[in-house]
């Protein structure tokens, strides 16, 4: 027992020791490690912010973290497939934890025409107090007011469309659908208000009118196209919508955010595999280095190696040795680096402003600030990623050291 | 083709049945009254003119009432068999080249007629629309011997018409020589004119008619009515979408 502990006591001294004779070369070593820690945490964290923001925006112009349709509605999107209002358990269901906010809306196709232009879009018949509680933020109202209520007769158009439209606050312009028996409905509304919002798609791909007034002008009585509710928090999701979906029984077709935009999801799926596979190839090139320092450190010191076999050191405990020495530099680098990213983030907390590039990012799906999101998993899957393939990096020279005959090695210049 | 062909066509016995004329509502309505029950065929040409190019095409056009009608291509021949057939607010088209009869959706409704200055809605759009106006007699003057009310026409709050006004000028034997269109700011946008009033199967019409859109000069389509007969048995099948697909007559 006791030759055990002095045996590791001696080990992890020697190891020490033996990192720091030839410092030059370990601090260069260890500034690498560092550079690819820090580098890759970075990453990971700048990443992880770009799809957070991704995800929200996509949610916050779905928006809502479930939906609750027609089962016919997503395939045809018509009033025809729309369905009464909540009430019963699926109300009751609603007003509970964790539900923070819900609204009905009309949710149909429709044309908006100007004097010099018409387009289509989406026609949203919305409750106003029910979409801010929801998420549309009032202060994207750039002209004018948004809806007051859910019998507002006028109409709320994005910036671009106006433009398309060449129209302005304060004008008319028509709307046109299809109402319930498939005949032209359509009406003159007034635009109250214009909305920016963070992709200028969204800015010409909707309208906002009021819930009766849409009803009114479909004859759908009190029928709605959507349910949209939200628990504030994409991620947990999972724990409750299945519950509701249960209320809402089977004739309505209830579904979260990951598969109402499969596209979303996947990204969000595959962001934690990008992430471990760039931090594999950028240690995978780090490790030729570490193998390399290693190895010359073995060489140096092949004599003494087999003066401390000669003397009665087991092979186990110069491999052992030799990884102990790899597990310093590696955990040192690991802790600087770590310790170095969490710095560098640190300042970006309140995100960073990226407008410069903006316009072309807009494309992705993406607003002009990126808010880095630091996440303990990436911290902790790319230090065991780097301690795993260093050790088995320092595997092959710590073989070698522990195979030294050590008469050969004595006698070795 | 309701309102175009409405248009086109005058409103026939105007004169004969003179509205209280200084109410322009019924000057308006009585010539659409006028026109209920009425039968007509006619041959036209539409001229479509762009600042560098010019095309036409020859088409027959059958109307009852002001809510059937059927217009058909005859020239030229890579037009020709192109139907649209027009019944209450819906329209349909057919198109012999992929065999189809395609009812018009209404997100469709505001693009161009075969490509002319017309939109399917300004050929569609149902003359009851007359309701959705304030309308107002602004003017009353003399032009070679008829008198020419000159009506403003208002469109209520939730009219769905995107004008700020529309402006007609009506002959008093019901011949309507201009339409304006006016956008919300008072800038006239689109105008629609009558020239050659001549007397046409027994009744008095406007032989052109041509729409300009004043933002894009240079830009004009012009129908050009060849020959009318007004009042005659059409068959019953003739506004049907078996016989837009297949012609009987």
């Amino acid at each position: 027992m006791r030759s055990l502990g002095t045996q590791f006591t001696i080990a992890t001294t020697l190891a020490w020791r033996n990192l720091w004779r030839n410092h030059r070369r370990t601090l260069v070593m260890l500034a690498a490690i560092v550079v690819g820690v820090w580098a890759m945490i970075l990453f990971g964290a700048l990443m992880r912010g770009m799809l957070d923001e991704m995800v929200r925006g996509g949610l916050n112009s779905l928006p809502g973290e479930v939906q609750i349709h027609n089962p016919q509605y997503r395939d045809d999107p018509s009033i025809e497939n729309s369905m009464a209002p909540p009430a019963g358990e699926l109300l009751a269901s609603l007003d509970r934890a964790p539900i923070t906010a819900w609204t009905a809306r009309i949710k149909v196709p429709g044309m908006l025409a100007s004097e010099r232009d018409n387009r289509g879009l989406m026609l949203l018949g919305v409750d106003p107090a029910g979409e801010v509680a929801l998420g549309f933020d009032p202060k994207d109202i750039v002209e004018g007011r948004f809806l007051e209520s859910a019998s507002d007769r006028g109409i709320v158009i994005g910036r671009r469309m106006a433009e398309r439209l060449e129209t302005e606050l304060g004008k008319r312009v028509v709307v046109m659908s299809q109402d319930l028996n498939n005949e032209v409905a359509d009406r003159g509304v007034r635009v109250v208000g214009i909305f920016r919002a963070r992709l200028q798609a969204d800015e010409e791909s909707r309208a906002w009118l009021g819930r009766d007034a849409m009803q009114e002008l479909l004859g759908a009585g009190d029928a709605v196209s959507e349910i949209a509710v939200t628990g504030n928090d994409y991620k947990a999701v999972d724990d409750w919508w299945q519950g509701l979906a249960e209320s809402a029984g089977p004739e309505l077709e209830t579904l979260p955010w990951q598969q109402l935009q499969p596209f979303l999801d996947s990204m969000f799926r595959a962001q934690g595999s990008v992430n471990a596979v760039l931090t594999v190839i950028i240690f995978l090139a780090l490790s030729f280095g570490l193998v390399n320092t290693l190895v010359m450190a073995v060489f140096e010191r092949v004599r003494e190696i087999g003066l401390m076999m000669a003397l009665g050191m087991k092979p186990a405990s110069v491999m052992y040795q030799v990884l102990l020495e790899s597990l310093y530099l590696l955990a040192l680098g690991l802790i600087i680096g770590n310790v170095l990213a969490v710095a560098t983030l640190w300042p970006m907390r309140n995100g960073i402003d990226i407008s410069v590039v903006g316009e072309g990012l807009e494309m992705a799906g993406m607003g002009s600030t990126l808010y880095p999101v630091l996440a303990w998993q990436d911290m902790l899957g790319s230090t065991l990623i780097v301690l795993i393939l260093g050790l088995l990096a320092s595997l092959l020279p710590a073989w070698r050291a522990s195979r030294l005959d050590p008469v050969q090695a004595l006698t070795r210049n | 083709m309701k309102r175009l062909l409405l248009l086109l066509l005058a409103f026939p016995l105007m004169a004969v049945a003179q509205a209280d004329e200084t109410d322009p509502r019924a000057i308006i309505r009585q010539a659409m009254d006028h026109w209920r029950g009425t039968t007509s065929y006619s041959d036209m040409t539409m001229l479509i003119h762009r600042p560098d190019w010019e095309r036409s095409m020859s088409m027959r056009a059958w109307t009852q009432g002001d809510k059937h009608s059927l217009v058909r291509v005859t020239a030229p021949s890579r037009d020709a068999g192109n139907g649209t057939l027009m019944i209450d607010n819906k329209l349909w088209t057919y198109t012999p080249k992929i065999n189809r009869v395609i009812k018009v959706p209404s997100s469709m409704m505001g693009q161009s007629w075969m490509g002319s200055d017309l939109s399917n809605d300004d050929i569609s759009k149902s003359t009851d629309i007359i309701d959705q106006y304030e309308h107002s007699l602004v003017e009353t003057r003399v032009d070679n011997g008829h008198t020419v009310h000159v009506i403003q026409s208002i469109p209520h709050e939730e009219a769905a018409v995107v004008w700020g006004r529309e402006v007609l000028s009506i002959r008093d034997d019901g011949v309507l020589l201009e339409h304006q269109f006016w956008d919300q700011d008072g800038v006239l946008v689109k105008r629609m004119h009558a020239t050659q009033v001549t007397e046409m199967g027994g009744r008095t019409v406007a032989r052109v008619l041509r729409m300009e859109n004043l933002e894009e000069p240079g830009r004009w389509t012009e129908m050009r009515l060849e020959s009318a007969e007004f009042d005659l048995a059409l068959p019953d099948n003739i506004f049907t979408l078996s016989n837009l697909r297949n012609p009987r007559q």
